[in-house]
């Protein structure tokens, strides 16, 4: 396991560089580090690098990293594989709310991430309201998710319509994107985004517990009411503040946990960092081959994340042979 | 000593249960038995907060057990639900881990002293040779051994556990009833649910008989059968054939 996650580690490092180096103007790796270290404060470079080019791969990472993570939470807490910020609507409420405040004037910095977070937080309740009070089916939960989810889209889209004040590009903003991003916009949702990776990941053991179902769990001495509420918070943080700056971004936080159950088990203490590092670096390798393949066109990084990731996904469903078995 | 006093209990915000008032004596086998539906499971329940009780008190060692935190509880009491929707896609060994939950500190790391009670509690339940197969991936019997073990990893003086042998073929119920003897020589104290009444018999020091969500009878198996309650309650007939074993049973 330590060797898998190393790997991981080592990958992501590399999908960081690659991030840093490729794009329509590609750098050299020398002119880089110097610019990194401090040096050519006044040459293009360092200006592409800081303005562009972090800000796009920090905002990539972190988006990878938290929806992922926010997949693995949601799909422990409702003991539902298909569970994801997508699937169940949160990323729509999360988007809703980015384009209500932005209807309203709100800023980009602090207001709308703010409000994506109680979108998601707000969906979240809505959907584990209906889950508990109708004792409903994991199939009802994901059918009353996606009845929501394209609710909330229908207004993202009302809004949209009637505003033609925002500036948002919609169909980027509805499929994912991470063009656009300014260290300004980025710096709030980062802050948040990494505190609640940092406490998920110390609620590892609960979250394994939990997953055993609720009796046990309250057996074992857990309070499952409290945890839950407490991941579910979390999980809304993770997700609302991606979807702040990305966009919805679909199916990282639905197929990275899933892909990461097959190769690495559904031991919590090693599913979520897994999940982590490879969201992280499957958004990143998505950004950098939208960036690249028709430059200096860019394809938003949702696009690619359906082209590659589906496959590879289906892939592993039906072909790979002998992958950990999931929960059902 | 476990102890019931006066407890009104809630399932799901429907109350279930009125006024039970029941004693579970240290150091003995305890069977709760009743026909189906009767509030055996719902009884049980309350000690993990799965039902609520809404009055009344439910004492453990003359301590209130429901003031207690919950890691507390679990640390002194060991309970294993009947009803499983989850099957966990978890090695054996992590399963059993899990017993130890109760007991790890804010850190969570596991000590020497946890593997081996993991360890133990494994070779007790006879599953120490599927430490590494998935949970999900083996027969009925031998999942219900590895939550067994892991109710064990608890570590409690008092175990609990709804309805065992509902898995198990006849060797392997004989094997479990052998454990429950074993844990009792251990000085455990031990409540069961069973419906296999001929177990119950046999196995227990004192039987909890409840009907239509009530406490009927505790009374010991040989008061039961003079007495004829057990011939009451569940509406049959009890013959009882002898040899220098022991006793059977036979319902009609």
């Amino acid at each position: 396991m330590r060797k898998k996650i190393t790997f991981l580690v080592i990958l992501l490092i590399l999908c960081i560089f690659a991030g840093i180096l490729l794009g329509s103007v590609p750098l050299s790796p020398i002119s880089v580090l110097r610019c990194l270290v401090g040096f050519d404060k006044e040459s293009t470079t360092y200006i592409l690098v800081n303005t562009v080019r972090l800000p796009r791969v920090a905002g990539a990472c972190l988006a990878g990293m938290g929806l992922a993570a926010s997949g693995v939470i949601l799909q422990s807490i409702m003991n539902n594989s298909l569970a994801s910020p997508n699937t169940i609507g949160v990323n729509s409420g999360a988007g809703f709310a980015v384009m209500l405040t932005l209807m309203l004037g709100g800023s980009y910095t602090s207001a709308v991430p703010a409000s994506a977070f109680m979108g998601a937080l707000i969906t979240t309740l809505v959907i584990f309201g209906l889950a508990y009070m109708a004792d409903s089916s994991r199939t009802t939960i994901i059918l009353a998710g996606i009845t929501v989810s394209s609710f909330l889209n229908a207004g993202i889209n009302t809004i949209k319509l009637l505003d033609t004040d925002i500036t948002v590009n919609l169909t980027t903003f509805m499929i994912g994107s991470l063009s656009g991003i300014t260290l300004d916009r980025l710096k709030f949702p980062a802050v948040a985004i990494i505190v609640a990776l940092l406490l998920s990941f110390s609620l590892t053991k609960p979250l394994n517990v939990l997953g055993l179902g609720d009796d046990i769990a309250r057996s074992l001495g857990l309070n499952v009411t409290s945890i839950r509420l407490i991941l579910l918070v979390l999980s809304s943080v993770l997700s609302g503040c991606v979807v702040s700056y990305a966009g919805l971004l679909s199916f990282v936080g639905l197929i990275v946990p899933h892909i990461c159950r097959r190769l690495f088990g559904n031991d919590a203490r090693y599913l979520l960092p897994c999940s982590v590092l490879l969201g992280a670096c499957f958004v990143l390798l998505c950004d950098i081959v939208g960036r690249v393949l028709f430059a200096p066109f860019e394809l938003p990084a949702g696009v690619l994340l359906s082209f590659i990731g589906g496959p590879f996904f289906l892939y592993l469903l039906f072909i790979k042979k002998g992958g950990r078995r999931v929960n059902a | 000593m476990l102890e019931f006093c006066h407890a009104d209990v809630n399932c799901s915000l429907v109350p279930i249960l009125y006024d039970i008032s029941v004693v579970f004596q240290t150091g003995e086998i305890t069977t709760v038995i009743g026909p189906n539906g009767c509030g055996k499971t719902t009884l049980l329940q309350c000690l993990n907060g799965s039902s609520k009780v809404t009055s009344g008190s439910i004492r453990l060692d003359d301590m209130d057990y429901l003031a207690m935190p919950l890691k507390e509880r679990a640390r002194r009491l060991s309970f294993l639900p009947q009803v499983r929707t989850i099957i966990p896609a978890l090695p054996v060994r992590t399963l059993v881990e899990h017993g130890r939950f109760p007991h790890l500190g804010f850190t969570r790391r596991k000590s020497q002293k946890d593997i081996a009670i993991v360890e133990k509690a494994m070779n007790f339940a006879h599953v120490s040779p599927y430490a590494a197969q998935y949970a999900d991936t083996l027969s009925g019997g031998i999942r219900q051994r590895a939550f067994f073990a892991m109710s064990l990893a608890q570590d409690c003086d008092y175990i609990v556990l709804d309805e065992p042998t509902t898995y198990l073929d006849l060797n392997g119920q004989r094997e479990f009833m052998e454990m429950i003897i074993q844990l009792k020589k251990q000085g455990k104290t031990i409540i069961l649910v069973l419906h296999d009444l001929g177990q119950a018999l046999r196995i227990s020091d004192t039987l909890v008989i409840m009907q239509d969500r009530k406490i009927a009878a505790t009374a010991t198996p040989k008061e039961c059968l003079q007495q004829h309650i057990i011939e009451d309650v569940f509406d049959i007939r009890i013959k009882e054939f002898s040899d220098d074993e022991g006793s059977y049973y036979f319902f009609y």
